[in-house]
């Protein structure tokens, strides 16, 4: 019991000096109006804090899969993320967490990326769309869009839209990367009906700006996206009560049975820290490392 | 003549129809609580659902042991208790017995909005001004218990503040102007003769509080960290059982939407021995 309340009193201290620095640094950026972002940045020290999704978030099953946080071994599969890791239950929350804790460390959507965070590089890699495209920049997923039967007139042509030049157009506008670079303009047939996409929160925010757009080009056309998450999506579609699902992830066996998935956009995960953070590259295995609570202190990273 | 009595017949059916619905939807809630939730306890284990530490819905095979939310929840509420209990009986008594009318005809006013504020906008406070300020605490992740309980314990106070209150109000002039009679100053008078006669009505002030909580969500899903493990210091995260079964429900399927419904019946449970606790003070109150 006593060495243990030794131990916090001398991780207090420690945690202290991390933070005054934290606070100069801060202050120092603040101050220096001509000095920028970076210049300020200290080389990190103090215990990490790893922030992490729900459990069931699209965003991490994508991430703890890509980064091998999830282990897998015969039937049984463990998702190995610390217990100590904050959870973030929007993405809001995570930028918030980031922006407002200089040792922290958590990861979102390359789409949803502003300039409170900053998002580091992966193997030497940047996270930007070109190196997702590439297949260089490793922790990437799929945005799918889930059918359940042959998609017929308002669905069939919005479906047409999205891989459509113009669709792929907004996909890119939107931050995502498109699958299609080559793909043919679209022309509407006109399809007159009201339908209903629903599913993943992640994919949503590009469905919004395709119905907006695509509403334009055929106004017969009525479209109501409902935003959960990709299971909820998919079984939606299984069950009829949409007409497209969307799905941040690959269908599983189960679900890939009765209903067929189209790719329409790639995202990738961005490992994010705070501006104030000097660090600038993480392996994947490093990722991992911090994210299973093996490295627990930013001065174990080594450059 | 008749027609009258049948009209009135026909009203008083009307309104036992009203005040059915209320019963009904409470046995509604009860029954698919149990119905959903007792299952998935003995299909995971009593023991292991109520006693495991270890929350891995996700993990093949998965683990479902709520205790660390369990004990989470308790935690948060106990936190916010020792500090809105004080701080509400205590502007309750200033309130009733020692505000001037002009700044009664404002604070009064205030605690009542305060009451209506939507929790999520506790949460954005909490997030956006509490957490920071915490984070200057050597050794504070910012989101920790501590800054759940805080948070709970301004939100308790309009509950605690308004019932209070009318306990203290409620108690007859005759107390005070006898304590001022045997010699009493005006606050000994308040804190020796008032505040012990309104008791009972203070305590049921305290057990709502309670109440209100430990069903809080949205605004303890911002602040407390949400970390499924048992809490260890005030500084660290905890989860409670709402934002377990909140964070999660949009994802179950199968056995660990279960497992998120059972949670709920362990909630259920813990509201029901609040509410119990709640009518037999209130009863001792009258009966008193």
């Amino acid at each position: 019991m006593n060495k243990q309340t030794m131990n916090k009193r001398i991780f207090g201290t420690l945690l202290v000096g991390a933070m005054v620095t934290g606070m100069l640094a801060g202050c120092g950026g603040s101050t220096g109006a001509d000095a920028k972002g970076k210049a300020e940045a200290s080389a990190p020290s103090g215990a990490i804090s790893v922030i992490s999704r729900e459990d069931g978030s699209g965003t991490r099953g994508a991430f703890i899969e890509l980064t091998g946080i999830q282990t897998e071994d015969g039937g049984s599969k463990v998702d190995n993320t610390t217990a100590d890791a904050i959870i973030a239950n929007q993405t809001e929350v995570m930028m918030q967490n980031v922006s407002g804790d200089a040792n922290a460390i958590g990861y979102a959507s390359m789409g949803s990326l502003n300039d409170s965070i900053k998002a580091v590089q992966i193997d030497g890699v940047d996270a930007t769309a070109e190196n997702v495209l590439d297949g260089e920049y490793s922790i990437s997923r799929p945005f799918n869009i889930v059918l359940n039967g042959d998609a017929e007139g308002v669905s069939a042509d919005f479906i047409q839209y999205i891989l459509s030049e113009d669709g792929q157009q907004v996909v890119q506008d939107a931050g995502y990367i498109p699958v299609d670079s080559n793909a043919e303009a679209f022309e509407s047939d006109n399809s007159k009906g009201d339908i209903t996409v629903a599913g993943s929160s992640s994919v949503s925010p590009v469905m919004e700006k395709l119905k907006e757009a695509y509403e334009t080009i055929n106004p017969n056309a009525k479209i109501t996206i409902e935003t959960s998450d990709s299971t909820t999506g998919v079984n939606s579609t299984a069950e009829g009560i949409c007409d497209i699902g969307m799905a941040s992830r690959e269908l599983s066996d189960e679900e890939a049975a009765n209903l067929q998935s189209i790719q329409i956009a790639l995202d990738g995960i961005a490992v994010i820290v705070n501006p104030e953070n000097a660090t600038d590259n993480l392996t994947v295995e490093q990722v991992r490392q911090i994210f299973t609570g093996e490295i627990t202190d930013w001065a174990d990273i080594a450059e | 003549m008749k027609k009258q009595q049948i009209v009135e017949k026909s009203m008083a059916g009307l309104f036992f129809l009203c005040a059915c619905v209320s019963i009904v939807a409470v046995l509604l809630i009860c029954y698919f609580m149990f119905a959903n939730g007792i299952p998935a306890m003995k299909e995971i284990g009593f023991g292991n659902f109520l006693l495991g530490t270890t929350w891995a819905p996700k993990n093949e095979p998965a683990s479902f042991g709520i205790l660390p939310m369990i004990v989470g929840s308790v935690c948060v509420t106990l936190g916010a208790i020792v500090i809105g209990v004080p701080i509400g009986i205590l502007t309750a008594v200033f309130l009733s017995r020692f505000c001037p009318k002009s700044l009664h005809g404002v604070l009064e006013p205030m605690v009542q909005l305060m009451a209506g504020i939507p929790s999520i906008l506790y949460g954005f406070f909490g997030m956006v001004v509490l957490v920071p300020l915490l984070r200057n605490i050597p050794g504070c992740a910012g989101v920790s218990l501590l800054a759940a309980a805080v948070l709970l314990g301004i939100m308790i106070l309009p509950t605690i503040i308004n019932l209070s209150e009318s306990a203290i109000r409620a108690v007859p002039d005759s107390y005070y102007e006898g304590a001022l009679a045997l010699g009493a100053t005006h606050e000994r008078a308040v804190f020796y003769a008032v505040l012990p006669a309104a008791k009972s009505g203070i305590l049921a002030a305290i057990v709502l509080g309670i109440g209100r909580a430990i069903g809080e969500t949205m605004a303890v899903i911002m602040v407390a960290g949400n970390q499924a493990i048992l809490p260890r210091s005030l500084f660290k995260g905890v989860r409670t059982m709402t934002a377990n079964i909140v964070l999660e429900m949009g994802y179950a399927t199968g056995i660990h939407r279960e497992a998120l419904i059972a949670t709920g019946v362990v909630l259920f449970v813990f509201i029901l021995i609040i509410n119990l606790t709640f009518s037999v003070i209130k009863k001792r109150g009258e009966s008193a």
